[in-house]
């Protein structure tokens, strides 16, 4: 607090600012003289005095934005921190918020929804800049509910028109491949797990589009069928000491909680292999099943596009002239035109035979497997014909109406409130 | 008759607005087979190419003539082949000079207009099947609910919980909510007649119970059809080319939720084929929304 200058009466240099109750008042620290006092206006030279303060740290700016409003920045500036998104997002996602407030869809909702207004708005702006992020995340990052979390985002896709993209699988491989501790030599794993980053990333995402392709992707959740489609991979690169892994060992290896439905998810994605792997010559006398066929992914991934086009009947199908021979039968290209009405019905479907069985329809496992539903009675020819004008009689709507008895054993029971 | 279209633009002109979506009014009088389909249960689109799409205000004076006219122009019309041509083949029938005297004309119903879709071969024969249908109804009285629900086996009342009574019946299969007011919903009919009877009935008992139950202002507000399309339908790629109309978010719900504009129906398709429409006030609105979502989901059947 020390000002410029030398007292006229001591001489010393030693001045400070003081106040006299509110007065302001320079004072010579060493005799005790007061040089000035203060006034209600300052003069020029008197603001040389005064000290800077940013306007984001004054009064100013915090007067202008709401308190929910900033604690929802706060919060979606937290957000971004600790997901280590970059700037462009922060500062898009905080404009979508301070937009969605003002609308009266949000300015009165609950406070509970408000709190999570701001992870909606990262989560849309991650969307739109090709971020992969889930919604999980952001829902144990708020410790949010799932449904409540749905709705505001839906709500605030709706409200602003926003167009949100899809969540794309392959970016979604990428990050969360690199949360893996697998990658990483770490003490507690042993060296027959570790795996190199690139090649489990570039196995799993052509696990990925093949999931994709043969329908376990669409409908359903995307990070269990991510954590499944690594797990294989990861075992076929080096089958030998990680066949007998199970996939909730992986798991916690990996240090990434195992979703529930991966167990599904793998023993579809098994399946397919499975299904591909008959399809191939030299692996026929191998008698695969789910393990074992874990071993030749690698194979079977190579030739990924021609064997999904043998290995699954389809509706429509089209001739495959560039089949790549690995042993291929001779019936090949006879064999996609003769589905049931060819005149050489006799080689192709022998030649079907011996591929091992019937091929598998290239359909999404709802319709493969479907549950069994109570089949809605038919609406019947005289329900077609109701009015709705019908005379009702006395006798049916007495039998819904309680005797005399009855009220009375109730009304004594006290059942009513 | 192409060069008609210079002769008459005056003709022509009250067609233009309609020309996205050509009404199908009369073509009940010009077909071979003159039923009538109030439903659209088992329309067979495979005649349209041969009877007129103008409207039935111009053609009330040229019933007749138009018909003479199509029956000789059918040869070229089913050259043709292009559905869309249809404003053109008004022509040949608003371009009669002389209006034929009206009488011959059987009394036309006007048909709900549907949105044609781009050819008669692709109709898609299936009809969605209704599942629910939402009335209400007003019943006019004050009423003492918890009188209702002392004095009726089938109601239940918890005031706690809600504050109406939940009554059911056994036929038509159905739930009501009875509110104090003297409103009440009526839920899970499978037809406007069923839902109407069944709204009856529950007056019916309200009146035994001793209240002066009315039967006013009975209206369907939600009607809810599903179908099968039959074959998988590609989500992800549904949703990038109708970006606008759908949202498709797999963490959420599996299926694609489709806000269609016109008719105004949501709709909810699933990977499997199955197809929920909702939102509609009239059975018309879901066959409507149907057909035009069936086309589009015909460009997402490829497999693989």
């Amino acid at each position: 607090m020390a000002a410029r200058g030398r007292c006229p009466e001591c001489g010393s240099e030693s001045l400070v600012e003081d106040a006299h109750y509110a007065q302001q008042q320079l004072v010579c620290a060493a005799c005790g003289c007061v040089l000035s006092e203060g006034l209600l206006t300052t003069t020029y030279t008197d603001e040389e005095h005064l000290r800077e303060v940013a306007y984001s740290q004054s009064t100013g700016q915090k007067e202008q934005l709401s308190r929910c409003l900033q604690r929802g920045i706060r919060r979606v500036q937290d957000l971004c921190k600790v997901l280590q998104l970059p700037a462009v997002i922060e500062e898009t996602a905080v404009s979508y918020l301070q937009r969605a407030l003002q609308l009266p869809a949000f300015h009165l909702v609950s406070l509970e929804k408000k709190e999570l207004l701001g992870g909606c708005c990262v989560l849309v702006t991650c969307r739109q800049h090709r971020w992969p992020l889930s919604m999980g995340t952001v829902c144990s990052l708020l410790y949010a509910k799932q449904e409540l979390f749905a709705g505001v985002f839906l709500s605030l896709q709706r409200e602003l028109e926003l167009s949100v993209p899809a969540l794309s699988l392959a970016d979604l491989v990428t990050t969360h491949l690199s949360s893996f501790q697998l990658v990483q030599p770490t003490a507690n794993i042993p060296t027959a797990f570790l795996e190199d980053k690139e090649k489990l990333v570039a196995r799993t995402m052509a696990m990925v589009e093949l999931a994709g392709e043969t329908w376990l992707v669409t409908g359903r959740h995307p990070v269990p069928v991510v954590v499944a489609a690594a797990f294989l991979a990861w075992q076929s690169l080096r089958p030998g000491p990680r066949l007998s892994c199970p996939l909730a060992r992986f798991c916690r290896l990996a240090g990434v909680q195992l979703p529930p439905p991966a167990h599904l998810r793998l023993r579809e994605l098994q399946d397919v292999l499975l299904a591909m792997a008959s399809q191939l010559s030299w692996l026929r006398g191998f008698r695969l099943d789910r393990r074992t066929v874990v071993k030749h992914i690698g194979e079977l991934l190579q030739h990924r596009l021609l064997l999904l086009k043998r290995a699954f009947s389809q509706q429509d199908t089209a001739l495959d002239k560039d089949s790549v021979s690995q042993g291929c039968q001779d019936g090949q290209g006879q064999q996609d035109t003769a589905l049931g009405k060819d005149s050489q019905q006799g080689s192709p479907s022998a030649g079907q035979q011996q591929r091992g069985g019937t091929l598998r329809p290239l359909l999404p496992p709802c319709l493969i497997h479907p549950r069994k539903r109570l089949q809605a009675a038919a609406p019947s020819a005289a329900g077609a014909a109701l009015t709705g004008d019908e005379p009702i009689s006395d006798s049916e709507i007495e039998q819904y109406l309680r005797s005399p008895e009855e009220i009375r054993a109730f009304s004594r029971a006290k059942a009513w409130p | 008759f192409k060069d008609d279209f210079s002769t008459s633009p005056h003709l022509f002109t009250p067609m233009s607005p309609y020309d996205s979506e050509l009404p199908i009014q009369a073509s009940s009088q010009l077909s071979q087979s003159k039923e009538l389909h109030t439903d659209f249960s088992s329309v067979d689109l495979s005649f349209l190419p041969d009877v007129t799409q103008d409207k039935e205000q111009n053609l009330s004076e040229d019933g007749d003539e138009t018909q003479k006219e199509l029956d000789g122009s059918l040869p070229s019309k089913e050259d043709s082949g292009v559905f869309m041509d249809e404003s053109s083949l008004s022509h040949p029938g608003a371009a009669q000079p002389s209006p034929e005297a009206p009488g011959v004309c059987p009394p036309l119903t006007p048909m709900t207009p549907i949105t044609p879709v781009t050819s008669a071969s692709e109709s898609s024969g299936i009809v969605p099947q209704l599942q629910n249908i939402v009335s209400t109804v007003n019943l006019a009285c004050k009423l003492d609910l918890k009188s209702i629900a002392l004095h009726a086996r089938n109601a239940e009342y918890n005031p706690k919980r809600f504050a109406a009574v939940i009554m059911r019946i056994r036929e038509p299969r159905t739930t009501a909510l009875i509110f104090s007011s003297g409103k009440m919903v009526c839920t899970g009919a499978k037809s406007e007649e069923q839902s109407r009877l069944a709204a009856r009935k529950y007056a019916r008992v309200v009146q035994k119970l001793g209240f002066p139950a009315k039967f006013l202002d009975f209206k369907i507000q939600n009607m809810v059809g599903s179908c099968d399309v039959r074959f998988p339908i590609r989500l992800e790629g549904l949703v990038l080319t109708h970006q606008q109309f759908s949202s498709y978010e797999p963490e959420l719900f599996p299926g694609l939720v489709y806000r269609m504009v016109k008719p105004r129906i949501v709709l909810l398709i699933f990977v499997s084929g199955k197809v929920v429409l909702t939102g509609a006030k009239d059975r018309s609105e879901i066959y409507e929304a149907f057909e035009n979502i069936y086309p589009i989901l015909r460009g997402f059947k490829k497999p693989s």
